[in-house]
């Protein structure tokens, strides 16, 4: 900044006074447009604050919708469970219970599917940890790091897995430990 | 765009990243859409390599070349032994912290959109050079510039913005899923000084799992004679379970473990149902909760202090959410307790705070300040309606419209309150002003814009200006954002405890303007309509007119009330109705009875969103 009026003094030799008033104008002018531009960022910053704010309220209010919509089609089947026992209580045949269940049982898968809800397969896969959860590792005759048994099934909706599946998996037909080796 | 850099909490069990955006930190979500990444890499037989939560499904079929807690090693020269393929390959564990970073750092990437190349990553207080050198070396390993290597506790403090108040003495208390750390830190002038550190390596949440599931266990051999412990599959259901209720705990008295099926013998299937107080889970875990006080005692003693010494306390992990936790901590050390900001996250933010300094993305500029309280102004009836919502980011500026109470009204009061209460009378009174000169008009017309703005120091300058004539009239308040901390949280607590009757008052009020409105349209649309309305209804409607003016001076009841409004609103919807047979009949003046019909409705009332709110008014005092 004092470098250009310096070299502006020394060619043209005009005296200080001259050149300093100007000057101290446009310092104060400076200055006045940066607390302009200050104050608008401090706005614009304290708008996306309060912008973050809104949309995460509006996120968690769009939330609760959702699960309301979720809640609203599962209460049909528990409706019908309802039935179900209070109509089992009147009569005791176990055989149209079970046949009632079976149907409410069928109400409900219909629900998953519309919901695009489906089953990672299990026994006989590869051991796979993006859908499957090893719980034991057992020695067999099947392939090393097939799938055994299925003590709890996986569910994924498209490419997301809602919950892994939880597995033994076959360490192949070493007796021992790998943790021997 | 300044280059981010993000902080990243490198956990034993867990790891979390955040990053600095707009001025606070944000928890990135990871590939998974977790929020925190379990620290653990796994490597599968085919050479590929597994981190977080797929490493960790994959443990017990992989157990010799799963990796878990490795930050218990680090700064040793203890070496993991990798074998896949035949081949064995030896790992620092510096190498296998950085294929957490790695996987930390592609998340923020794709979270970012962008490469990222720095980061502050967090240690516990007690690591020593070598711990704190080898974390850094990860940091390189994996492509990253470590910036800064902070103190969780430290980071923990940052992400209260501790630093910023004056000088004090703060305890932090990380209670995570399997270790345990208290320190004491001492912080002035942007420096924290770590007085004493204290801590159990093998103490946390998982530990109060394992009480659960060993109840469980005992009860159901008590009931049934079945030991689970030999069904794998029963155990996990039952640690699963058992996770699920002390979560539960944390928010209600009791909770129910329901896990039917869980096992069968000769005799049939069998049940678990268990009913889980919070006092019996306490219990339980009372030993374990012990230890931790005494945790405590020990820091406080080396930091050579007392309790009362000690300004904030920070919680920190997730098993912090215990009520028990929080109560015994306060038990020693009363009224301290900050648990806003969610534990599990608070050292990975305060990591990005850090590293938001160290950008230069934090200054004085992006330092904002918030309304500590609603800022109101009083409309007809004592309402306080609010303009700027507590909470608000400022500067900030908000207008709204409202109008005038009464016909000819020369002239409004604007009364600015504060606080959270629903009436004006029980906020506090910040001034009042008056905007004179308003154009005679029947009440509901004249529009007056009332602006609040707030600028940076927390100056609030109201503005009223009547749209018609431009006139306008203002008011710069100082102390709006000068309350005390005890004195904001007094106000707060105060309309949390008056809520339920405030509600009330507020719902009376508003069912007295929508009689005093109602009566002022309907009283309107019969002197429009003349003799179109004949002279029966006319009566009967003026007798409930009069009838309603009675209850509101006799300050009737809410029921009583509404009930009287929806008389005459009915009534007055028949005048409309009669009165448009009438012009039809007439088939001449269409235009001008159709307009008074619409008036005659009392929907012009707008209690949510409605610009328009009858400004209170008062008599103009000269």
């Amino acid at each position: 900044m004092s470098n250009p009026k310096k070299r502006k003094r020394d060619e043209t030799e005009i005296p200080v006074e001259q050149v300093e008033a100007p000057v101290a104008e446009d310092q104060e002018n400076a200055n006045g447009e940066l607390s302009i531009y200050i104050d608008r960022l401090q706005r614009l910053q304290a708008e996306f604050e309060n912008y973050k704010k809104r949309t995460a309220r509006e996120y968690s209010a769009v939330e609760e919708r959702v699960e309301d919509r979720t809640i609203l089609g599962f209460l049909g089947l528990y409706d019908n469970l309802e039935r179900a026992f209070s109509s089992h209580a009147e009569d005791k045949d176990t055989e149209s219970f079970v046949a009632g269940l079976e149907q409410i049982f069928g109400q409900f898968s219909q629900l998953l599917e519309q919901y695009g809800v489906e089953r990672i397969p299990g026994v006989g896969e590869a051991f796979d940890p993006a859908v499957h959860e090893a719980l034991l590792s057992v020695a067999s005759d099947q392939q090393k790091n097939s799938i055994l048994e299925e003590f709890l099934p996986g569910y994924r909706r498209g490419n997301r897995v809602l919950r892994a599946s939880k597995v033994s998996v076959s360490r192949g037909p070493t007796p021992t430990e790998e943790a021997d080796e | 765009m300044k280059e981010k850099i993000i902080g990243i909490d490198l956990g034993t069990t867990n790891s979390c990243v955040a990053v600095l955006e707009g001025g606070t930190p944000e928890i990135i979500t990871n590939a998974e859409g977790e929020r925190i990444t379990p620290s653990v890499v796994g490597f599968t037989a085919d050479g590929e390599r597994l981190i977080g939560r797929l490493a960790k499904r994959q443990a017990i079929t992989n157990p010799t070349n799963t990796v878990s807690s490795i930050k218990r090693e680090m700064g040793t020269d203890h070496r993991t032994k990798i074998s896949t393929d035949g081949k064995t390959t030896e790992y620092s564990p510096e190498e296998i912290s950085a294929m957490i970073l790695q996987k930390l750092k592609r998340d923020a990437e794709a979270h970012l959109g962008g490469t990222v190349t720095k980061a502050v990553i967090t240690v516990p207080a007690y690591f020593n050079d070598s711990q704190r050198q080898a974390t850094k070396d990860a940091g390189r390993i994996a492509g990253l510039e470590v910036a800064r290597i902070i103190n969780e506790p430290t980071a923990a403090a940052l992400a209260y913005g501790l630093e910023k108040q004056h000088d004090q003495t703060i305890l932090v208390f990380d209670l995570g899923g399997g270790t345990f750390d208290v320190s004491v830190l001492d912080i002035g002038d942007g420096v924290f000084d770590v007085l004493s550190t204290d801590g159990d390596t093998r103490l946390g949440g998982d530990d109060f799992d394992q009480r659960i599931v060993d109840w469980l266990v005992e009860e159901f051999r008590k009931d049934t004679g079945v030991d689970l412990t030999a069904d794998p599959s029963a155990m996990q259901r039952l640690k699963d379970a058992a996770e699920a209720a002390k979560k539960e705990l944390s928010s209600r008295m009791e909770t129910t473990i329901n896990l039917p099926y869980i096992t069968a013998d000769a005799s049939g299937p069998k049940h678990l149902e268990k009913k889980l107080s919070r006092a019996k889970f306490e219990g339980m875990i009372d030993d374990l909760l012990q230890r931790t006080i005494q945790t405590v005692d020990g820091a406080l003693r080396e930091a050579k202090k007392t309790a009362d010494g000690i300004d904030q306390v920070v919680l920190v992990g997730g098993s912090t959410r215990i009520p028990k936790v929080q109560e015994l901590i306060a038990s020693r050390i009363p009224g301290k307790i900050n648990r806003e900001i969610n534990p599990d996250e608070v050292v990975a933010g305060g990591a990005a705070i850090q590293g938001g300094v160290l950008a230069g993305e934090v200054d004085e500029i992006v330092l904002l300040d918030v309304t500590p309280l609603t800022l109101s102004i009083e409309t007809l009836g004592e309402v306080a309606t609010p303009l700027i919502e507590r909470n608000t980011t400022i500067p900030t500026e908000k207008t709204k419209t409202f109008t005038t109470a009464q016909d000819n009204q020369p002239a409004v009061q604007i009364h600015v309150v504060q606080g959270e209460r629903k009436m004006a009378s029980d906020n506090k009174s910040l001034g009042t002003f008056q905007l004179d000169g308003i154009p005679p008009a029947p009440r509901g017309i004249p529009q007056i814009d009332v602006t609040f703005n707030i600028d940076a120091d927390g100056i609030l300058h109201v503005t009223a200006q009547d749209k018609a004539t431009s006139k306008s009239a203002s008011i710069t308040i100082t102390e709006s954002s000068r309350l005390d901390d005890d004195e904001i949280e007094k106000m707060r607590k105060d309309a949390e405890e008056h809520a339920e009757e405030d509600k009330q008052k507020y719902e009376q009020t508003e069912v007295r303007n929508q009689a005093d409105q109602l009566i002022y349209a309907v009283e309107k649309a019969m002197s429009d309509l003349g003799e179109k309305v004949d002279a029966a209804k006319r009566s009967e409607v003026e007798d409930q007119i009069r009838r309603l003016k009675e209850k509101l001076e006799q300050g009737a009841g809410l029921e009583d009330l509404r009930q009287a409004v929806e008389e005459l609103t009915k009534a007055s919807q028949e005048i409309a109705q009669q009165a448009y047979q009438q012009t039809q009949a007439d088939a001449g003046a269409a235009t001008s009875s159709t307009g008074a019909s619409t008036e005659a409705e009392p929907g012009t009332q707008d209690d949510d969103g409605g610009e328009y709110i009858d400004a209170e008014y008062d008599e103009p005092q000269d």
